[in-house]
């Protein structure tokens, strides 16, 4: 589905390795955002359970990615997620494909921890029961249940992460979409981060400027100007990117 | 209040539902308007405190939780015994005392979850008549409540850089960046909403369900 440069050529995907994963394609997307192109006829796929996605500042890749949960409507092309339109059943889609920002103060709702795990899960739509349930699963997970009580204020900025992102994690999604998620955190908890990022099952797709964080990946996407100009393995087009930006 | 928000506890008052307990804090807040009788008001007081106390929350927490409000009391208090007079003050300190030590005592009780569900309910009516959206306006009034904490803290923030070009005394420096974060945070915060499947739907279980929802044109 590349639309650009030879690397992607031969790639196999690895679909599927890690336990979940989606098949979310672009084809021939624009977007126009207050009158300038944000991205220019993307026709693109991602199925590998981790693909990075690296580019300057303002080159389209937060919208790329917000544009997959239909946050962003495309000015032309569709996006399809597993067969199901972006946009059209963005609600279905977002039950299946979650967005953690890169701050997570734009994401916590709720002023405690575990209220703010049961909001997506309430919206959605699940019993009491459940939603306890999952709060305390998705907290377990991450190694944080003793914040449940915590009020969100009093978190440090490592701690709100992982909070935001086990409100993610809570409804089960099967992708996990990452917006320069190591962005404001510090050595240790970006260390902590990355260690929770490489052991999720679920299939991630990474917007960063956290070259070392996407360095392991079986696939990174260079962005530029709202088109790919890059698509391949993690050495070759981070070399790429490292070169072009001295 | 606003700050000190729930606390876990397993009192009378935590296992009273929040309806109950918010119905109960305006039918006391009325009658406590129509109330002039100084010792009657005093009894009003003890009997916040007493609830307050029954919370588990120390006097000590409940003074720290308390500070601001009480600041504006005695403020309060002195402009009505300047202009008016002391009895006058002393009644209208007593019955703001009371209702804000019973509302003290149903905020450390109840989770915003519960206040929201409560507010979505009160909002029902309003809905049917179509003039507002329950589960929005609710969401509003839990937001403020997320977001104050937050603001203010970005204001301490602004303000020391300000401070540190010179600028402590001026508004205008501190209330024009505080005014943009707050712009370009709503417009996130609007995405992070969306995203996590606001509003929510109330016409199925929620699974797997579709909808033909249309995202804010770019």
């Amino acid at each position: 589905m590349s639309d650009t440069t030879p690397e992607s050529a031969g790639r196999a995907p690895v679909s599927g390795a890690m336990g979940l994963s989606q098949t979310i394609v672009f084809s021939d997307v624009s977007v126009v955002r207050d009158g300038r192109i944000a991205l220019d006829r993307v026709s693109i796929g991602f199925e590998e359970a981790r693909i990075g996605i690296v580019g300057l500042n303002g080159s389209g890749k937060s919208t790329l990615l917000r544009a997959m949960i239909g946050l962003v409507k495309p000015s032309a092309g569709t996006i399809t997620v597993d067969g199901r339109d972006a946009v059209g059943e963005a609600r279905a889609v977002r039950r299946t494909t979650g967005l953690l920002f890169q701050n997570p103060d734009d994401q916590i709702v709720m002023p405690i921890v575990a209220e703010d795990l049961a909001f997506g899960l309430k919206n959605h739509g699940f019993s009491r029961a459940e939603i306890a349930v999952r709060v305390a699963g998705a907290l377990d997970r991450l190694g944080i249940a003793g914040l449940s009580e915590r009020r969100i204020h009093e978190l440090s900025g490592g701690e709100k992460q992982l909070v935001a992102l086990a409100g993610v994690l809570a409804l089960a999604p099967k992708t996990v979409l990452f917006d320069e998620p190591t962005a404001h955190l510090d050595l240790k908890n970006r260390n902590r981060l990355r260690d929770v990022l490489h052991a999720l099952p679920e299939q991630a797709i990474v917007v960063s400027h956290d070259l070392d964080l996407l360095a392991e990946f079986p696939r990174v996407v260079m962005i530029e100007a709202g088109r790919i100009v890059r698509d391949g393995s993690a050495e070759a087009v981070l070399g790429h990117y490292r070169g072009a930006n001295r | 209040m606003i700050a000190s928000l729930a606390r876990p506890g397993a009192s009378l008052l935590h296992r009273t539902p929040a309806a109950r307990k918010l119905a109960g804090l305006a039918l006391a807040a009325t009658v406590l308007f129509f109330v002039e009788d100084a010792r009657l008001l005093a009894g009003a007081v003890l009997v916040g405190l007493v609830a307050a106390r029954s919370t588990g929350a120390t006097f000590a927490a409940i003074g720290r939780d308390l500070k601001g409000p009480a600041l504006v009391l005695a403020v309060l208090g002195l402009v009505d015994w300047w202009l008016i007079d002391g009895t006058t003050a002393l009644v209208v300190v007593l019955r703001l005392g009371a209702i804000a030590l019973l509302a003290h005592a149903v905020t450390v009780t109840t989770t915003t979850a519960e206040l929201t569900e409560v507010m979505e309910r009160l909002f029902l009516p309003a809905e049917r008549l179509g003039l507002l959206d329950a589960s929005r306006a609710a969401l509003t009034v839990t937001l403020a409540i997320r977001f104050v904490p937050l603001i203010t803290q970005e204001a301490r923030e602004i303000r020391a850089a300000q401070a540190a070009r010179g600028l402590e005394g001026s508004i205008l420096a501190l209330a024009v960046p505080l005014l943009v974060r707050i712009v370009v945070r709503a417009e996130t915060l609007a995405d992070a909403i969306d995203a996590r499947g606001f509003p929510p739907d109330r016409s199925s279980s929620g699974r797997d369900q579709e909808t033909n929802e249309r995202p804010r044109s770019p």
